[in-house]
Protein backbone atom coordinates (compact mmCIF):
# COMPACT_ATOMS: atom_id res chain seq x y z
CA UNK A 1 0.00 0.00 0.00
CA UNK A 2 1.53 3.32 -0.93
CA UNK A 3 2.23 5.74 1.89
CA UNK A 4 -0.06 8.58 2.14
CA UNK A 5 0.62 12.40 2.61
CA UNK A 6 1.14 13.85 5.32
CA UNK A 7 -1.81 15.69 6.72
CA UNK A 8 -0.52 17.03 9.65
CA UNK A 9 -0.67 20.62 9.81
CA UNK A 10 2.41 22.26 8.21
CA UNK A 11 4.85 23.90 11.01
CA UNK A 12 7.88 24.17 9.42
CA UNK A 13 8.79 27.88 8.74
CA UNK A 14 11.77 28.22 5.68
CA UNK A 15 13.01 31.79 5.92
CA UNK A 16 14.97 32.58 2.72
CA UNK A 17 16.35 36.38 2.12
CA UNK A 18 15.97 37.61 -1.23
CA UNK A 19 18.78 37.67 -3.50
CA UNK A 20 20.32 38.05 0.59
CA UNK A 21 24.07 39.73 -0.80
CA UNK A 22 22.73 42.29 -3.05
CA UNK A 23 19.52 43.10 -0.74
CA UNK A 24 22.22 43.50 1.74
CA UNK A 25 24.41 46.17 -0.50
CA UNK A 26 21.26 48.08 -1.78
CA UNK A 27 20.56 48.03 2.14
CA UNK A 28 23.18 49.56 3.06
CA UNK A 29 23.65 51.86 -0.13
CA UNK A 30 20.39 53.50 -0.87
CA UNK A 31 21.64 55.11 -4.20
CA UNK A 32 22.20 51.08 -5.53
CA UNK A 33 18.44 50.45 -4.70
CA UNK A 34 16.38 49.80 -7.82
CA UNK A 35 19.12 49.33 -10.14
CA UNK A 36 20.57 46.51 -11.30
CA UNK A 37 23.56 45.35 -8.79
CA UNK A 38 25.48 41.68 -8.48
CA UNK A 39 27.73 40.56 -6.08
CA UNK A 40 31.03 39.09 -7.26
CA UNK A 41 33.51 36.76 -6.10
CA UNK A 42 36.22 39.23 -7.42
CA UNK A 43 34.76 42.10 -9.98
CA UNK A 44 37.24 41.71 -12.73
CA UNK A 45 35.39 40.08 -15.99
CA UNK A 46 36.00 36.51 -15.30
CA UNK A 47 35.05 36.66 -11.23
CA UNK A 48 31.80 34.77 -10.67
CA UNK A 49 28.54 36.53 -10.14
CA UNK A 50 27.53 35.42 -6.30
CA UNK A 51 24.21 37.04 -6.07
CA UNK A 52 22.50 39.44 -8.62
CA UNK A 53 20.01 41.59 -7.45
CA UNK A 54 16.00 41.58 -7.98
CA UNK A 55 16.63 43.99 -10.46
CA UNK A 56 19.62 42.35 -12.24
CA UNK A 57 17.85 39.34 -12.75
CA UNK A 58 15.18 40.56 -14.65
CA UNK A 59 18.00 41.17 -17.33
CA UNK A 60 19.17 37.50 -17.15
CA UNK A 61 22.08 37.89 -14.99
CA UNK A 62 22.04 34.35 -13.17
CA UNK A 63 24.28 33.36 -10.10
CA UNK A 64 27.79 31.52 -11.60
CA UNK A 65 27.86 33.70 -14.43
CA UNK A 66 30.79 35.39 -15.42
CA UNK A 67 31.26 38.88 -15.09
CA UNK A 68 32.09 39.85 -18.33
CA UNK A 69 28.61 37.64 -19.93
CA UNK A 70 26.83 39.84 -16.65
CA UNK A 71 27.58 42.97 -18.15
CA UNK A 72 27.04 42.03 -21.83
CA UNK A 73 23.78 40.99 -20.25
CA UNK A 74 23.33 44.76 -18.69
CA UNK A 75 26.35 47.14 -19.36
CA UNK A 76 25.75 49.93 -16.46
CA UNK A 77 25.51 46.52 -14.17
CA UNK A 78 27.59 48.02 -10.49
CA UNK A 79 29.29 45.02 -9.34
CA UNK A 80 30.86 44.91 -5.89
CA UNK A 81 32.93 42.45 -4.19
CA UNK A 82 31.67 40.56 -1.10
CA UNK A 83 31.48 42.37 2.20
CA UNK A 84 31.19 39.24 4.98
CA UNK A 85 30.90 41.34 7.76
CA UNK A 86 27.77 42.99 6.24
CA UNK A 87 26.27 39.74 6.00
CA UNK A 88 26.91 38.03 9.31
CA UNK A 89 25.58 40.92 10.75
CA UNK A 90 22.69 40.28 9.11
CA UNK A 91 22.47 37.16 9.37
CA UNK A 92 22.69 38.05 13.64
CA UNK A 93 19.92 40.08 13.25
CA UNK A 94 17.45 37.72 11.48
CA UNK A 95 18.17 35.42 14.16
CA UNK A 96 17.52 37.76 17.22
CA UNK A 97 14.36 38.38 15.80
CA UNK A 98 13.31 34.75 15.02
CA UNK A 99 14.43 33.66 18.84
CA UNK A 100 11.32 36.16 19.56
CA UNK A 101 8.52 33.11 18.40
CA UNK A 102 11.27 30.21 19.03
CA UNK A 103 14.30 28.73 19.87
CA UNK A 104 13.67 25.96 17.31
CA UNK A 105 16.30 28.08 14.76
CA UNK A 106 18.09 25.84 12.20
CA UNK A 107 20.28 28.15 9.75
CA UNK A 108 20.79 26.42 6.65
CA UNK A 109 23.39 29.02 5.29
CA UNK A 110 23.75 32.81 6.06
CA UNK A 111 20.05 33.44 4.28
CA UNK A 112 18.22 30.82 4.78
CA UNK A 113 16.39 29.72 7.96
CA UNK A 114 14.21 26.83 9.07
CA UNK A 115 11.67 26.87 12.40
CA UNK A 116 10.09 24.10 13.61
CA UNK A 117 6.61 25.28 15.33
CA UNK A 118 6.09 22.22 16.13
CA UNK A 119 6.89 21.99 19.99
CA UNK A 120 5.70 25.95 20.55
CA UNK A 121 2.19 25.13 19.24
CA UNK A 122 0.57 25.11 22.86
CA UNK A 123 2.35 28.08 23.75
CA UNK A 124 1.23 29.73 20.47
CA UNK A 125 -1.39 29.48 18.48
CA UNK A 126 -1.53 32.32 16.06
CA UNK A 127 -1.79 31.56 12.62
CA UNK A 128 1.65 30.81 11.15
CA UNK A 129 0.64 32.89 8.17
CA UNK A 130 0.60 35.67 10.33
CA UNK A 131 3.58 34.92 11.86
CA UNK A 132 5.40 35.36 8.62
CA UNK A 133 3.75 38.12 7.82
CA UNK A 134 4.62 40.03 10.95
CA UNK A 135 8.59 38.75 10.43
CA UNK A 136 8.85 39.97 6.97
CA UNK A 137 7.39 43.29 8.69
CA UNK A 138 9.90 43.02 11.58
CA UNK A 139 12.77 42.25 9.30
CA UNK A 140 11.88 45.03 7.21
CA UNK A 141 11.63 47.74 10.50
CA UNK A 142 14.09 46.31 12.94
CA UNK A 143 17.32 45.31 10.09
CA UNK A 144 16.49 47.43 6.88
CA UNK A 145 13.45 48.71 4.92
CA UNK A 146 15.06 47.04 1.68
CA UNK A 147 15.21 43.46 3.22
CA UNK A 148 12.97 41.42 1.97
CA UNK A 149 12.47 37.62 2.59
CA UNK A 150 10.18 34.72 1.03
CA UNK A 151 8.72 32.49 3.67
CA UNK A 152 7.37 29.12 2.91
CA UNK A 153 5.23 26.77 5.09
CA UNK A 154 4.90 23.15 4.82
CA UNK A 155 5.17 19.90 6.67
CA UNK A 156 8.36 18.92 6.55
CA UNK A 157 11.63 20.85 5.71
CA UNK A 158 11.48 19.85 1.89
CA UNK A 159 7.98 21.18 1.21
CA UNK A 160 8.56 24.57 3.39
CA UNK A 161 11.60 25.50 1.25
CA UNK A 162 9.48 24.42 -1.63
CA UNK A 163 6.90 26.95 -0.65
CA UNK A 164 9.34 29.73 0.11
CA UNK A 165 10.54 29.20 -3.75
CA UNK A 166 7.16 29.27 -5.32
CA UNK A 167 6.96 33.47 -5.20
CA UNK A 168 10.02 35.19 -5.19
CA UNK A 169 10.77 37.79 -4.17
CA UNK A 170 8.63 38.54 -1.14
CA UNK A 171 6.31 35.43 -0.99
CA UNK A 172 4.37 33.91 1.33
CA UNK A 173 3.15 30.68 0.44
CA UNK A 174 1.95 27.45 1.85
CA UNK A 175 2.17 23.75 1.22
CA UNK A 176 0.32 21.12 2.86
CA UNK A 177 -2.10 17.92 1.89
CA UNK A 178 -4.47 19.97 0.40
CA UNK A 179 -2.79 21.91 -2.00
CA UNK A 180 0.69 19.45 -2.44
CA UNK A 181 -0.67 17.80 -5.60
CA UNK A 182 -1.97 21.05 -7.84
CA UNK A 183 1.66 22.55 -6.55
CA UNK A 184 3.71 19.45 -8.04
CA UNK A 185 1.33 20.01 -11.32
CA UNK A 186 2.70 23.78 -11.71
CA UNK A 187 6.66 22.70 -10.61
CA UNK A 188 9.22 21.42 -13.05
CA UNK A 189 11.90 18.64 -11.63
CA UNK A 190 14.54 21.21 -11.23
CA UNK A 191 12.20 23.99 -9.06
CA UNK A 192 12.70 21.19 -6.63
CA UNK A 193 15.57 21.45 -3.82
CA UNK A 194 18.28 19.04 -4.25
CA UNK A 195 17.39 17.55 -7.67
CA UNK A 196 19.78 19.24 -10.17
CA UNK A 197 20.63 17.87 -13.85
CA UNK A 198 22.06 15.02 -13.18
CA UNK A 199 19.18 13.33 -10.83
CA UNK A 200 16.76 15.31 -13.19
CA UNK A 201 18.90 13.33 -16.14
CA UNK A 202 18.81 10.07 -13.79
CA UNK A 203 14.71 10.69 -13.30
CA UNK A 204 13.89 10.92 -16.98
CA UNK A 205 15.58 8.05 -17.58
CA UNK A 206 13.15 6.58 -15.55
CA UNK A 207 10.13 7.85 -17.60
CA UNK A 208 9.52 10.60 -14.57
CA UNK A 209 9.47 14.22 -16.09
CA UNK A 210 7.55 16.40 -13.98
CA UNK A 211 7.53 16.61 -9.86
CA UNK A 212 4.12 14.54 -10.17
CA UNK A 213 5.43 11.55 -12.28
CA UNK A 214 8.36 11.55 -9.01
CA UNK A 215 5.36 11.75 -6.97
CA UNK A 216 3.63 8.81 -8.15
CA UNK A 217 6.23 6.86 -8.86
CA UNK A 218 6.72 3.55 -6.73
CA UNK A 219 9.12 2.94 -3.84
CA UNK A 220 10.40 -0.01 -5.45
CA UNK A 221 11.56 2.10 -9.04
CA UNK A 222 12.85 4.97 -6.99
CA UNK A 223 15.12 2.41 -4.79
CA UNK A 224 16.36 -0.02 -6.76
CA UNK A 225 16.46 1.68 -10.43
CA UNK A 226 16.87 5.76 -9.84
CA UNK A 227 18.50 6.08 -6.76
CA UNK A 228 20.01 2.73 -6.32
CA UNK A 229 20.32 3.37 -2.64
CA UNK A 230 18.52 4.08 0.56
CA UNK A 231 17.95 8.19 -0.94
CA UNK A 232 15.09 6.87 -3.28
CA UNK A 233 13.23 6.07 -0.03
CA UNK A 234 14.31 9.40 1.93
CA UNK A 235 12.96 11.05 -1.82
CA UNK A 236 9.45 8.70 -1.53
CA UNK A 237 9.27 10.35 2.38
CA UNK A 238 10.24 13.92 1.27
CA UNK A 239 7.48 14.33 -1.70
CA UNK A 240 5.03 12.79 0.69
CA UNK A 241 5.98 15.44 3.42
CA UNK A 242 7.41 13.50 6.11
CA UNK A 243 10.40 14.83 7.66
CA UNK A 244 13.93 13.16 6.64
CA UNK A 245 16.22 15.89 6.38
CA UNK A 246 15.68 17.56 10.61
CA UNK A 247 19.05 16.13 10.97
CA UNK A 248 22.03 18.14 12.29
CA UNK A 249 25.34 16.83 10.65
CA UNK A 250 28.91 16.36 13.22
CA UNK A 251 32.07 18.27 11.92
CA UNK A 252 34.08 16.31 10.15
CA UNK A 253 36.70 18.64 8.75
CA UNK A 254 38.12 22.25 8.79
CA UNK A 255 38.61 23.45 5.08
CA UNK A 256 39.36 26.66 3.34
CA UNK A 257 39.65 26.96 -0.34
CA UNK A 258 40.28 29.87 -3.04
CA UNK A 259 39.56 30.74 -6.65
CA UNK A 260 42.24 32.40 -8.14
CA UNK A 261 41.78 35.37 -9.93
CA UNK A 262 44.57 33.94 -12.61
CA UNK A 263 45.69 30.75 -12.80
CA UNK A 264 49.07 30.18 -12.29
CA UNK A 265 51.75 27.12 -12.06
CA UNK A 266 54.49 28.70 -9.81
CA UNK A 267 55.24 26.55 -6.85
CA UNK A 268 56.33 29.62 -4.60
CA UNK A 269 52.87 31.32 -5.32
CA UNK A 270 50.83 28.57 -4.88
CA UNK A 271 53.13 27.34 -1.21
CA UNK A 272 51.96 30.80 -0.09
CA UNK A 273 48.81 30.43 -1.20
CA UNK A 274 48.25 27.27 0.70
CA UNK A 275 50.22 28.79 3.85
CA UNK A 276 47.78 31.14 3.49
CA UNK A 277 44.56 28.49 3.20
CA UNK A 278 46.24 26.42 6.29
CA UNK A 279 46.56 29.38 8.41
CA UNK A 280 42.87 30.66 8.54
CA UNK A 281 41.78 26.74 8.20
CA UNK A 282 43.92 25.91 11.19
CA UNK A 283 42.90 29.07 13.18
CA UNK A 284 39.11 27.59 13.20
CA UNK A 285 40.09 24.36 14.05
CA UNK A 286 42.20 25.74 16.54
CA UNK A 287 39.43 28.08 18.24
CA UNK A 288 37.05 24.86 18.02
CA UNK A 289 39.73 22.62 20.14
CA UNK A 290 40.44 20.19 17.43
CA UNK A 291 43.70 18.75 16.42
CA UNK A 292 43.50 16.96 12.77
CA UNK A 293 45.10 13.40 11.31
CA UNK A 294 44.67 13.56 8.20
CA UNK A 295 44.94 16.51 5.35
CA UNK A 296 43.08 16.64 1.95
CA UNK A 297 43.94 19.10 -0.89
CA UNK A 298 42.61 19.55 -4.34
CA UNK A 299 43.64 21.23 -7.40
CA UNK A 300 41.18 22.29 -10.32
CA UNK A 301 43.14 23.53 -13.09
CA UNK A 302 43.02 25.88 -16.18
CA UNK A 303 42.41 23.25 -18.88
CA UNK A 304 39.56 21.79 -16.50
CA UNK A 305 41.33 19.12 -15.20
CA UNK A 306 40.95 18.23 -11.37
CA UNK A 307 43.36 16.24 -9.28
CA UNK A 308 42.98 15.56 -5.66
CA UNK A 309 45.33 13.91 -2.71
CA UNK A 310 44.31 12.80 0.75
CA UNK A 311 46.64 11.52 3.05
CA UNK A 312 46.57 10.19 6.78
CA UNK A 313 49.59 11.47 8.88
CA UNK A 314 50.90 9.14 11.59
CA UNK A 315 50.92 12.62 14.45
CA UNK A 316 48.12 14.59 15.30
CA UNK A 317 48.26 18.38 13.47
CA UNK A 318 47.22 21.37 15.57
CA UNK A 319 49.81 24.20 14.05
CA UNK A 320 49.91 25.93 10.68
CA UNK A 321 53.24 24.92 10.36
CA UNK A 322 52.50 21.06 10.52
CA UNK A 323 49.28 21.92 8.33
CA UNK A 324 51.32 23.75 6.11
CA UNK A 325 54.19 20.94 5.83
CA UNK A 326 51.57 17.72 5.76
CA UNK A 327 49.52 19.97 2.28
CA UNK A 328 52.70 20.71 1.10
CA UNK A 329 53.73 17.02 0.40
CA UNK A 330 50.60 16.50 -1.25
CA UNK A 331 50.95 19.49 -3.23
CA UNK A 332 54.71 18.31 -4.65
CA UNK A 333 52.85 15.43 -5.51
CA UNK A 334 50.75 16.63 -8.13
CA UNK A 335 51.13 14.11 -11.83
CA UNK A 336 51.86 17.74 -13.96
CA UNK A 337 52.91 20.93 -13.08
CA UNK A 338 49.55 22.89 -15.01
CA UNK A 339 47.96 26.13 -14.28
CA UNK A 340 46.37 25.87 -10.70
CA UNK A 341 42.68 28.00 -10.69
CA UNK A 342 41.04 26.81 -7.67
CA UNK A 343 43.32 25.48 -4.80
CA UNK A 344 41.48 23.87 -1.56
CA UNK A 345 42.84 22.31 1.25
CA UNK A 346 41.06 20.33 4.43
CA UNK A 347 41.68 18.65 7.69
CA UNK A 348 39.77 15.65 8.61
CA UNK A 349 39.80 12.90 11.51
CA UNK A 350 39.51 15.57 14.15
CA UNK A 351 40.39 14.76 18.16
CA UNK A 352 39.59 16.67 20.69
CA UNK A 353 42.66 19.32 21.93
CA UNK A 354 42.09 18.19 25.35
CA UNK A 355 43.30 16.39 27.76
CA UNK A 356 46.20 17.11 26.34
CA UNK A 357 49.07 14.92 27.49
CA UNK A 358 52.26 16.37 28.25
CA UNK A 359 55.48 15.23 27.23
CA UNK A 360 58.33 14.38 29.86
CA UNK A 361 60.81 16.56 27.72
CA UNK A 362 60.29 19.19 25.57
CA UNK A 363 60.70 18.72 22.15
CA UNK A 364 60.56 20.68 19.17
CA UNK A 365 57.13 20.14 18.61
CA UNK A 366 56.29 21.42 21.91
CA UNK A 367 58.07 24.50 21.46
CA UNK A 368 56.31 25.15 17.93
CA UNK A 369 53.08 24.79 19.81
CA UNK A 370 53.49 26.85 22.47
CA UNK A 371 54.81 29.63 19.74
CA UNK A 372 51.61 28.74 17.90
CA UNK A 373 49.37 29.03 21.05
CA UNK A 374 51.19 33.06 21.24
CA UNK A 375 50.64 33.77 17.48
CA UNK A 376 46.90 32.72 18.25
CA UNK A 377 46.56 34.84 21.31
CA UNK A 378 48.15 37.79 19.53
CA UNK A 379 46.09 37.45 16.49
CA UNK A 380 43.03 36.82 18.53
CA UNK A 381 44.33 40.37 20.41
CA UNK A 382 45.05 42.54 17.32
CA UNK A 383 43.07 41.10 14.28
CA UNK A 384 43.72 38.42 11.69
CA UNK A 385 47.11 38.32 9.98
CA UNK A 386 49.00 40.60 12.39
CA UNK A 387 51.55 38.53 12.85
CA UNK A 388 51.91 35.58 9.92
CA UNK A 389 54.21 32.99 8.66
CA UNK A 390 57.07 34.59 6.65
CA UNK A 391 55.97 32.39 3.82
CA UNK A 392 52.91 34.80 3.40
CA UNK A 393 54.78 38.32 3.32
CA UNK A 394 53.52 40.73 0.68
CA UNK A 395 50.10 38.50 0.07
CA UNK A 396 47.56 40.19 2.85
CA UNK A 397 44.93 40.73 0.79
CA UNK A 398 45.38 37.70 -1.39
CA UNK A 399 42.21 34.97 -0.06
CA UNK A 400 39.87 37.77 0.99
CA UNK A 401 37.64 36.72 4.01
CA UNK A 402 34.57 34.91 2.56
CA UNK A 403 31.23 33.57 2.90
CA UNK A 404 30.48 30.07 1.07
CA UNK A 405 27.53 28.92 -0.16
CA UNK A 406 25.44 25.89 0.84
CA UNK A 407 26.74 23.23 3.37
CA UNK A 408 27.97 26.33 5.39
CA UNK A 409 25.92 25.52 8.44
CA UNK A 410 28.84 24.52 10.27
CA UNK A 411 30.72 27.90 9.32
CA UNK A 412 27.88 29.72 11.04
CA UNK A 413 28.21 28.15 13.83
CA UNK A 414 31.54 29.75 14.27
CA UNK A 415 29.95 33.44 13.83
CA UNK A 416 27.56 32.63 17.04
CA UNK A 417 30.21 31.75 19.43
CA UNK B 1 32.61 54.78 -9.45
CA UNK B 2 33.52 53.40 -6.07
CA UNK B 3 36.98 53.64 -4.00
CA UNK B 4 38.19 52.36 -1.41
CA UNK B 5 40.48 54.29 1.08
CA UNK B 6 41.49 54.66 4.84
CA UNK B 7 40.96 58.72 5.30
CA UNK B 8 40.77 59.88 8.34
CA UNK B 9 37.64 62.21 8.21
CA UNK B 10 35.77 64.84 10.66
CA UNK B 11 32.26 63.80 11.91
CA UNK B 12 29.37 65.05 13.52
CA UNK B 13 27.31 62.37 15.26
CA UNK B 14 23.99 62.74 16.76
CA UNK B 15 22.77 60.29 19.79
CA UNK B 16 18.86 59.93 19.32
CA UNK B 17 18.21 59.39 23.24
CA UNK B 18 14.65 57.90 22.77
CA UNK B 19 15.85 55.29 19.74
CA UNK B 20 19.05 55.01 22.00
CA UNK B 21 20.54 55.18 18.77
CA UNK B 22 23.79 57.24 17.45
CA UNK B 23 24.18 58.02 13.73
CA UNK B 24 26.70 60.08 11.83
CA UNK B 25 24.69 63.89 10.86
CA UNK B 26 27.83 65.46 8.64
CA UNK B 27 31.14 64.51 7.80
CA UNK B 28 33.89 67.05 5.85
CA UNK B 29 36.24 65.33 3.47
CA UNK B 30 38.67 67.33 1.16
CA UNK B 31 37.80 70.44 2.38
CA UNK B 32 34.17 69.61 1.56
CA UNK B 33 31.09 69.53 3.85
CA UNK B 34 28.34 66.40 2.97
CA UNK B 35 24.87 66.82 5.13
CA UNK B 36 23.92 62.88 5.40
CA UNK B 37 20.67 62.17 4.64
CA UNK B 38 20.34 58.80 4.90
CA UNK B 39 21.97 55.90 7.06
CA UNK B 40 21.68 52.98 5.17
CA UNK B 41 22.88 50.12 7.74
CA UNK B 42 24.85 50.20 11.15
CA UNK B 43 26.45 47.07 11.95
CA UNK B 44 29.79 46.40 13.73
CA UNK B 45 32.27 43.72 13.51
CA UNK B 46 35.60 42.80 15.88
CA UNK B 47 39.41 43.29 14.35
CA UNK B 48 41.39 40.98 17.53
CA UNK B 49 39.15 42.87 20.76
CA UNK B 50 38.81 45.69 18.89
CA UNK B 51 34.77 46.94 18.42
CA UNK B 52 34.39 48.65 15.05
CA UNK B 53 31.03 50.43 14.28
CA UNK B 54 30.26 50.81 10.84
CA UNK B 55 27.80 53.09 9.45
CA UNK B 56 27.01 53.13 5.43
CA UNK B 57 25.65 56.73 4.63
CA UNK B 58 24.46 59.01 2.00
CA UNK B 59 23.97 62.41 1.36
CA UNK B 60 21.70 61.85 -1.50
CA UNK B 61 23.94 62.04 -4.65
CA UNK B 62 27.61 59.95 -2.88
CA UNK B 63 27.88 56.79 -0.52
CA UNK B 64 29.92 57.08 2.57
CA UNK B 65 31.19 54.27 4.30
CA UNK B 66 32.52 55.13 7.53
CA UNK B 67 34.35 53.05 10.36
CA UNK B 68 34.23 53.87 13.74
CA UNK B 69 36.99 52.12 15.74
CA UNK B 70 36.45 52.07 19.50
CA UNK B 71 39.60 51.82 20.77
CA UNK B 72 40.70 54.79 19.91
CA UNK B 73 38.05 56.45 18.94
CA UNK B 74 39.09 57.32 15.38
CA UNK B 75 36.65 57.93 12.76
CA UNK B 76 37.81 56.65 8.80
CA UNK B 77 36.40 56.79 5.70
CA UNK B 78 37.04 53.53 3.96
CA UNK B 79 34.53 53.47 1.07
CA UNK B 80 33.19 55.86 -1.72
CA UNK B 81 30.73 55.83 -3.90
CA UNK B 82 27.92 57.82 -6.79
CA UNK B 83 26.01 54.15 -7.20
CA UNK B 84 27.27 54.47 -10.85
CA UNK B 85 29.03 51.10 -13.06
CA UNK B 86 32.77 51.43 -13.01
Amino acid sequence: MDLPINANEPLVMHIDLNSCFATVEQQANPLLRGKPIAVAAYASPAGCVLAPSIEAKRYGVRVGMNVRTARLLYPQLVVLEPDPNKYRFIHLMMRKVLRNYTDRITPKSIDEVVIDFADSRMLNKRPLTDIGAEIKQRFRREIGEWISASIGLGPNRFLAKVAAGLQKPDGLEVIDHANLLATYERLRLLDLPGINVRYEARLNAAAIHTPLDFYRAPLRLLHRQVFRSVNGYYWYLRLRGWEIDAIDFKRRSYGQSYALPQATADPKQLSQLLMKLCEKAGRRMRKADYVAQSVWLSCLYRDRTHWARGRQTHRQLATTYELFIAAQRLLNQQPAIKAVTHLAVSFADLMPTSPYQPELFETEDTRRRRAGAAVDQINNRYGEFIITPALMLGMESRILDRISFGGSVKELQEIYD
Amino acid sequence: MREIMQEKVDVVTIYDRTAGRIAPYRLRWHGKTFDITKVGLHYTYWRGRDLHHIFTVTDGTTFFKLDHDTSNLQWMLTEVHDGLAD
